[in-house]
């Protein structure tokens, strides 16, 4: 059933999924924010590589600046009180929010009447998602670990000493496009695809499609060495499954691997901060955005060509 | 670079704008927060002052109307009299009592100076005794000495005097002191018994003027409304609560329903919208309970006020009772809360879940119907229900119980045999041998005890065996019962043929209806069946009416519909039956084609009973298998009963039956009926749609139920009831006609039950099932929207219970056997001929036939029978109401009624069970032990029948005494059953007021009058009895229980033939 | 004096005391309006009072010194540095999500507190002591929205800060570590908001604990669904999961479990990241900028071998660029 603004309307003003609407709102607009600003410090780099002379006088930023005022002020008043301000504004909101929407509260718990989509908190539904592309152990445990150690080892990977505490783009194209994609691309998006999209069995239901709890959808989803050419090659067992397998990886990381090679080595700065990386450095950032590649390459697999595993063993499925 | 730099935008900015502004909102938005904690968040508030309001306007136009009232009171002259008479007797009483009160005064002055001074003496002498009891020996004297000082030491007082004012100097000891004290002390005591004494007459006539008072005036007085109108106008606004700690209960509900405050509406006044003026206004929750009764029955002490306390409201009428928030809240009409308010036409369903044994409550006549319906319709066919119709599991579990004792058994005798051995072993010392034989000795005598079990179980089955019956008729009987091309035509127009039939529609294609037709005929035993001679169609209908047919069935279709709807409407009857078949049938409904084996499983014929060399017959009494093994079915599963007719009388109604027809009455032949082809198609149809859940059809009399069980339905998740493709329109509150629901959205338990019983398929709608077995199998009964409600209601109340178990109604004794009872009352439609419960009307009062004088030709009602009847006598009556082995076409005691107590062929437990009912339900001890009659002296004898004869009481003018000539006209029963059949206590209450134990009854009351302590005859009185100083009442008892045929003859003699003309009745 | 001319002359003595308590009342009353003269002058101006002055320890007149003081001898401002980047104190460059997590933070813990005098993590109880907040706690309803909404709102703002951060390359040298602080603490806020949902016990909290713990199973080695799991003989009952919930379900253990962390054990690691995190950005130099920007050109070639985890201190472009 389309056209079901009805149903729209049940999710967007479910209170729970208040955030998300604001999601939807708050990380453009700063996104747009951000690099208005980086384009803003970028004109002004680009005048002072211009113009050496100038570089030695400029301050060097792009808020105006006179001979005659401080460098610094007083953090009392003029920083206190804008936290002051800011402070304020966020008991208002919250206020105003507390009084307007009440926390939900559904029945009692109960182990024998499963909700239908059980969905984790919104914040997690991002990993939910996930679990549709890959076993729980990888969606569920691999992907968050691997999120939390990337996002840690950013800073010992990040070799470019330039965008030290201001808004760049031309100076880091490479770590904020790594970044707008995992942050926005894999974990933002996922969320509102989980919150919005999928509705009871997980179904994928675009918005204004009614949420129907009797609907059926054929989905036959082969593993790689059904498919295709493959089923021809691959003898039917599990042993070959595995060695074929894990050719298919190894060959996606090598060439996953050189692809990234090769954007490093895109444009003369990128390679000299490619040169100063130790080989540790290069080897985690390989492995990483490797497997961060993975993911969306395994949602198209799985969505569009319907495979459901690339590699299947004994032990574990991926 | 200039020489004054320009202002610094940051240094120089000022926020002040901003943080004003934001400071303001945020006080605005606690302002906003604080106004929603204390209003928003809280309407009671505002319910409670509009209650105060109206309640205390309504008081105000109250008062003034009763304190006239009373006033009015005060001036009647009864009042004026005894006020009057009580002022008298105060008056009479006065001057004593002025002396008295004198004397009092004086005692008390007198005391007011002793005591003190007595108090301080006793207290010297107290201390100085205790020293005493302390002191050592040789100091004992000493201190003793001390004590007898103290108590000689004088005290000088002037005490009043006690005849008048003067006062009298004296010197008391301590002695004294104590003389004196305790004289003034009794004397004072004395005085004030007088007083009570002397006023006692007086105050006697002050109660009696006070009570005459409040029986006069009706309601509250008007000080206690001004008392009420006080409490309300400063009524203090806040959460009015229920709270049961045990219960886990919370029930806020009364603070918006504040009417229902038993405090401030007291029981006895019941507020409703139109007392506040408040007619019409959707939203005025303050009338009171409007069913006071029902709180007081959930009392011990039946005090209302306890029975809110303990229970509160939610459980029985659901919602949340914590929540005060909001209307939606609190009636709980809201997502996520699972035990939603009861809309107000369902609200009986808040009984079921506390009374789910009952089958018939008090005060929930939609519940009950609901019930019956279940029952009746044939739901419970299909759909299992704890207590409905479990015969069958009761009987399996039976026969497990009698497997595992004979296994028992068997062991035991192993183990008796292994004792032994041991026992008999030479290496066993003989201690322990003589141990082991006793033990082996007493073995035996437990194993006799298994046997009584067993054997008590056996009976049991035996009783379950009869006990089982079926909603619909037999369908082995169809070949001899039906007309052979009606069937299909049935199975397609059941409810054309017959609107009002428990057979509900099903969805059947052609092909179908042919196969289920051709497997049920051709399933169909084929006779025997004698042939029988017409008989007379007007005297038949004459007995249709009048042998009580008409309790049970209807006849006549549509406007002129008469009878009982508890079976069938005969009006088209002669459509479809075989005359043959009619007439056994209503000689003996019960009366099967051939016996069936439950455990060969099948039908037996001659030829089965001619293996073992007997002949083919079979009835209660040779109801076991030829080889004598088992018990058989011998009778058909129906509730029909046999009324005792003569094979005559039978023919007379088959034939007028048999002439009920509609004029174009024809039916397309049905061949195929006999296609073998479809047979095997037809019980595969048959077993899917479940009709051996009604029916019994050969070969599937094991079949089990095919429908889900509904015992807990109420609480079955609403995810779970399977709406289909109308969920959506449900939760838009879009009926499936797409009209818009009247109260919005359905998609709940109610809107679910109440489209599912209107028309089973609708949930099929949109739903693409080309093979008819894929679509919802439920049929379409036929229901009226107030049936609807009703099984709505009662499958609303059945829930998996909430409320701690102590609430819950699982009675024992006296209270358990009323509510067995019901469920055979109803099962057997006795209240379609009796009236049990008070107020209750059977089916046949409202017969033409039984209007007016006629009156007396219904069946007696029940209401006292435990305390009537003999139960003995009673378990005798039920089993075989004929009383007679032999002349059996008869009423047992009211031979002299047309209508007719037939035959139930009720098991040995069933009529246990009524018994007990009958017992219960006017509170009677048991086992019942008939009380001595001490026999009459000669004299008494003489003056007995003087009384018996008396012209002014002749008692066999109307009471039959089985003489043929004389019970023509009689009209109640005969003197000599009286012995076995009646309890004395009952019948001499019965002689004294029998109206008022059965309103209308043709005994006529009066006829005796008191006098003192005992009851004598109220008519003028015979020589012989005038210098009796016996009870005349107890004394005619007394010879009524020692009646002989002999006896009575000589009363006839002695008195009038009976006319029971003007007269006739119950007992 | 009196006295003398008491004990000398009786009959005068009666007068002169007289007039000597006279004299001394007047001097006395005097005194005593002179005093609460004084008394009303120091109410002008209360911050010459010796309470004032033991509360703020400085006068508060407008010198850049005090300016400097009311920051610094403040137990609570004094996180800030006397004085900052003038443009830092911008909004355009901060977001100032940093402070409002903190801030929302606070706001937690007090609700948080709040609630806890009504709440029993007992099966039973929990869920009617939801029912009791709503209904019959004072402000009851509204303790509960503002902590529920307070948490979401502090999940946005955690990254929201962390995205700001990112853009605005601040993880660099020095801030490596401090950043990690930082991811470890948003790991910290989604697992309290994630623990705390459980807690009302209803159907939502159950299944979304339930679906976020099931993924436990397949926790590599340590769960029972999890590759080489059962290998190592993980069963429903021994493994990862287990040890999360205090049994094989979602059940009254699980509950006390999710109470403990989310009202105990998180919020005191929270607490204790937060003070490492404030204590780092100060002393890695306050916040990061906005900095001068720096141009290619200016990048250093270091010299020497470079060991393979991380370059020999002492070559700090950061530094160099002041």
């Amino acid at each position: 059933m389309w056209g079901d603004w009805y149903q729209l309307w049940e999710i967007v003003s479910a209170p729970d999924n208040v955030p998300i609407v604001a999601l939807l709102f708050l990380v453009p607009f700063y996104t747009w924010y951000a690099f208005r600003q980086a384009f803003e410090t970028d004109r002004l780099i680009e005048q002072l590589e211009k113009d050496p002379q100038l570089a030695k006088t400029h301050h060097r930023k792009t808020h105006a600046w006179q001979p005659g005022w401080p460098r610094e002020v007083h953090t009392w008043p003029y920083l206190m009180r804008v936290e002051f301000l800011a402070a304020i504004i966020v008991t208002v909101i919250l206020t105003v929010w507390s009084i307007t929407l009440n926390a939900p509260l559904e029945e009692p718990a109960n182990p024998n009447l499963t909700m239908n989509p059980a969905k984790a908190p919104w914040y997690f539904l991002g990993l939910q998602e996930m679990l549709v592309y890959f076993d729980p152990w990888i969606a569920g445990v691999l992907m968050p670990t691997l999120i939390i150690i990337g996002l840690m080892v950013i800073p010992y990977i990040d070799e470019n000493p330039l965008g030290n505490g201001y808004y760049t783009y031309k100076q880091r194209r490479f770590a904020i496009w790594t970044f707008l994609i995992g942050f926005i691309g894999l974990w933002v998006i996922m969320i509102v695809i989980g919150t919005f999209i999928r509705g009871p069995g997980w179904m994928w239901f675009w918005p204004t499609q009614t949420w129907d709890h009797n609907r059926l959808v054929f989905e036959v989803n082969r593993n790689l060495h059904e498919w295709w050419i493959f089923k021809h090659i691959v003898p039917q067992n599990i042993w070959a499954w595995t060695v074929f397998g894990a050719i298919v990886v190894g060959l996606y990381f090598a060439g996953a691997a050189y692809l990234i090679h090769r954007i490093c080595m895109a444009t003369e700065f990128s390679r000299k901060i490619y040169r100063r990386m130790s080989l540790l450095q290069i080897v985690t950032m390989q492995i990483l955005l490797i497997l961060m590649l993975a993911l969306p390459i395994k949602m198209l697999l799985r969505l569009v060509f319907r495979i459901k595993y690339v590699w299947v063993t004994p032990w574990f499925n991926v | 670079m200039p020489a004054q730099p320009a202002q610094d935008p940051i240094t120089s900015k000022s926020l002040s704008f901003h943080l004003l502004l934001w400071s303001f909102l945020l006080i605005l938005s606690l302002a906003w927060a604080l106004y929603d904690e204390m209003y928003g968040l809280r309407p009671w508030r505002s319910y409670q002052k509009r209650f105060i309001e109206a309640y205390s306007s309504y008081l105000q136009r109250e008062i003034p109307k009763q304190q006239q009232a009373e006033q009015s009171i005060r001036s009647s002259p009864e009042y004026q009299k005894l006020e009057a008479q009580w002022k008298a007797a105060e008056a009479a009483v006065a001057p004593r009592l002025s002396e008295i009160d004198g004397e009092i005064n004086r005692i008390n002055r007198r005391l007011g100076v002793l005591t003190p001074v007595f108090q301080e003496a006793r207290g010297r002498v107290a201390a100085l005794v205790y020293q005493l009891e302390i002191a050592r020996a040789d100091d004992r004297q000493s201190r003793l000495r001390e004590v007898e000082q103290a108590k000689q030491q004088t005290y000088s007082l002037s005490l009043p005097g006690l005849k008048g004012d003067e006062v009298e100097p004296v010197q008391l000891s301590y002695t004294d002191l104590e003389l004196e004290f305790n004289r003034l002390k009794d004397r004072k005591a004395a005085l004030v018994a007088e007083r009570a004494a002397v006023l006692a007459e007086a105050d006697a006539l002050r109660r009696q003027l006070e009570s005459y008072f409040s029986e006069k005036l009706a309601g509250l007085t008007g000080q206690q409304l001004q008392g009420l109108l006080r409490a309300v106008n400063n009524l203090d606004v806040r959460i009015r609560q229920i709270h049961n700690e045990s219960a886990g209960l919370v029930d806020r509900c009364q603070s918006c329903h504040i009417g229902m405050d038993l405090s401030l509406v007291p029981p006895n006044l019941t507020l409703t919208k139109a007392e506040l003026n408040l007619e019409g206004n959707p939203d005025a929750p303050f009338s009171s309970h409007p069913n006071i009764e029902l709180l007081r029955l959930h009392d011990p002490d039946r005090d209302p006020a306890k029975a809110l306390e303990r229970i509160g409201c939610s459980p029985c009428h659901g919602g949340n009772g914590r929540a005060t928030s909001s209307v939606v809240k609190g009636h709980g009409r809201h997502k996520y809360w699972l035990w939603p308010l009861y809309y107000r036409e369902n609200f009986e369903a808040g009984c079921q879940m506390c009374h789910a044994q009952d089958m018939v409550l008090d005060h929930a006549p939609v519940l009950n119907r609901g019930k019956e319906l279940y029952r009746e319709r044939g739901c419970v066919g299909c759909h299992r229900f704890e207590g409905f119709d479990n015969e069958a599991e009761q009987l399996l579990s039976a026969r497990q119980r009698i497997r595992q004792l004979e296994q028992q058994k068997r062991e035991y005798e192993q183990e008796i045999a292994r004792l032994q051995r041991r026992a008999d072993d030479p290496a066993t010392p003989l201690e322990v041998a003589r141990q082991l034989n006793e033990r082996a000795a007493s073995l035996p005598v437990v194993m006799s005890q298994l046997d009584a079990e067993i054997e008590q179980l056996q009976q049991r089955t035996v009783s379950l065996m009869r006990e089982e019956k079926k909603v619909g008729p037999s369908l082995k009987e169809v070949r001899v019962k039906l007309k052979k091309e009606w069937i299909p035509y049935w199975l397609a127009n059941t409810h054309e043929f017959r609107p009002d039939t428990k057979m509900p529609q099903f969805r059947l294609e052609e092909g179908e209806i042919q196969a289920i037709s051709a497997f049920i005929w051709q399933m169909g035993l084929p006779g025997p069946l004698e042939k029988q001679p017409r008989g007379d169609p007007a005297r038949g209908k004459q007995l249709f009416e009048t042998r009580g047919c008409l309790g049970c069935h209807s006849i006549g279709e549509g406007a002129n519909k008469i009878g009982g709807d508890f079976a069938a409407n005969l009006s088209r009857i002669g459509e479809k039956a075989n005359y043959d078949y009619l007439v056994r049938w209503i000689y003996n409904p019960r009366q099967r084609t051939r016996p069936y084996d439950p455990i060969a499983k099948k039908d037996l014929g001659p030829g089965d009973y001619a293996k073992h060399g007997k002949p083919f017959v079979f009835d209660l009494k040779n109801s076991r298998s030829p080889d004598g093994k088992h018990e058989l079915v011998v009778m058909l599963p129906t509730v029909m009963p046999s009324l005792r007719l003569t094979w005559q009388e039978a023919r007379d109604i088959a034939s007028y039956l048999i002439t009920l027809r509609r004029s174009d009455a024809n039916y397309p032949p049905a061949p195929y009926l006999d296609d073998p082809n479809l047979r095997e198609r037809g019980r595969e149809l048959v077993k899917f749609y479940g009709c051996a859940g009604c029916h019994e059809i050969a070969t599937l009399e094991e079949e089990g139920r095919i429908g889900t069980e509904l015992t807990n339905e109420g609480s079955k998740p609403v995810d779970r009831l399977d709406f289909a493709l109308l969920t959506h329109n449900a939760k838009r509150g879009i009926l499936p006609d797409g009209s818009p629901s009247p109260r919005g959205k359905w998609y709940d338990h109610k809107g679910f039950f109440e489209q599912k019983l209107a028309n089973p398929a609708i949930f099929d709608q949109g739903k693409y099932k080309p093979d008819p077995r894929d679509r919802l199998r439920m049929p379409k009964p036929n229901l009226t929207p107030a049936d609807i409600n009703a099984l709505t209601t009662f499958l609303l109340g059945s829930v998996d219970p909430q409320v701690p178990n102590d609430l819950l109604y699982r009675p024992e004794g006296a209270r358990k056997d009323i509510q067995d009872g019901w469920w055979i009352i109803t099962k057997y439609n006795c209240m379609g001929c009796h009236q049990i419960r008070v107020g209750q009307r059977s089916a046949l009062q409202d017969l033409p036939q039984y209007q007016g004088p006629n009156a007396d030709k219904l069946p007696p009602p029940l209401f006292g029978a435990g305390a009537r009847l003999n139960p003995r006598w009673l378990a005798r009556f039920l089993e075989n109401p004929a009383l007679s082995e032999t002349d059996i076409h008869r009423n047992g005691v009211r031979n002299y009624l047309e209508i007719r107590m037939p035959t139930f062929y009720l098991s040995d437990n069933e009529i246990r069970k009524l018994v007990r009912f009958f017992e219960a339900l006017s509170a009677q001890e048991r086992p019942f032990i008939p009380p001595v009659i001490q026999p009459l002296t000669e004299a008494e004898r003489t003056m007995a029948r003087d009384l018996f004869t008396h012209p002014a009481a002749p008692c066999l003018r109307c009471h039959a005494t089985g003489d043929p000539a004389h019970d023509r006209n009689a009209t109640a029963p005969n003197f000599l059953l009286a012995g076995e059949r009646l309890r004395p206590p009952w019948t001499q209450r019965w002689l004294l007021d029998p109206a008022r134990m059965i309103p209308g009854t043709a005994m006529p009351s009066g006829l005796f009058r008191r006098e003192g302590e005992r009851w004598i005859f109220a008519g003028p009185l015979p020589a012989s009895l005038r210098n009796y100083r016996g009870d005349h009442a107890e004394l005619l008892v007394r010879y009524m229980f020692l009646m002989t045929p002999a006896e009575q003859r000589l009363l006839i003699s002695r008195s009038p033939r009976a006319t029971g003309a003007s007269t006739g009745g119950n007992e | 004096m009196t006295e003398e001319n008491g004990r000398k002359e009786g009959p005068s003595a009666g007068v002169g005391l007289l007039e000597s308590v006279r004299e001394k009342t007047k001097q006395a009353t005097q005194t005593i309006l002179q005093k609460a003269k004084e008394d009303l002058q120091t109410l002008k101006e209360p911050e010459k009072t010796q309470l004032w002055r033991s509360i703020f320890r400085v006068k508060h007149d407008d010198t850049p010194r005090n300016r400097a003081l009311s920051v610094l001898t403040n137990v609570f401002f004094h996180l800030h540095p006397a004085k900052v980047n003038r443009d830092a104190v911008r909004y355009s460059f901060t977001w100032g999500m940093g402070g409002i997590t903190f801030y929302l933070f606070i706001v937690l813990t007090f609700t948080g507190i709040l609630l806890m005098f009504y709440y029993h993590p007992t099966k039973v109880q929990a869920f009617r002591d939801i029912l009791y907040l709503e209904h019959d706690v004072p402000f009851g309803k509204l303790l509960r929205n503002m902590h529920r909404w307070a948490a979401h709102l502090m999940i946005l703002a955690v990254w929201l800060h962390m995205f700001r951060v990112f853009m605005t390359g601040s993880y660099k040298r020095p801030r490596e570590f401090n950043w990690c602080v930082g991811v470890v603490l948003m790991v910290l806020t989604m697992l309290l908001s994630f623990t705390g949902y459980l807690l009302p016990d209803d159907q939502l909290g159950f299944w979304a604990v339930t679906v976020g713990t099931n993924m436990a199973r397949a926790t590599p080695l340590l769960g029972h669904e999890g590759p080489f799991g059962p290998q190592l003989g993980m069963t429903p009952y021994n493994d990862v999961r287990f040890a999360l919930l205090g049994g094989s379900i979602v059940d009254a253990n699980a509950l006390l479990r999710a109470y403990i962390w989310h009202c105990i054990a998180i919020p005191v690691l929270a607490a204790i990241f937060m003070g490492v995190h404030f204590w780092r950005v100060r002393k890695d130099g306050g916040i990061s900028g906005p900095a001068p920007v720096m141009l290619e050109s200016e990048i250093k070639e270091e010299k020497g071998p470079r060991p393979v985890i991380m370059r020999p201190a002492g070559t700090k472009e950061w530094e160099k660029t002041k």
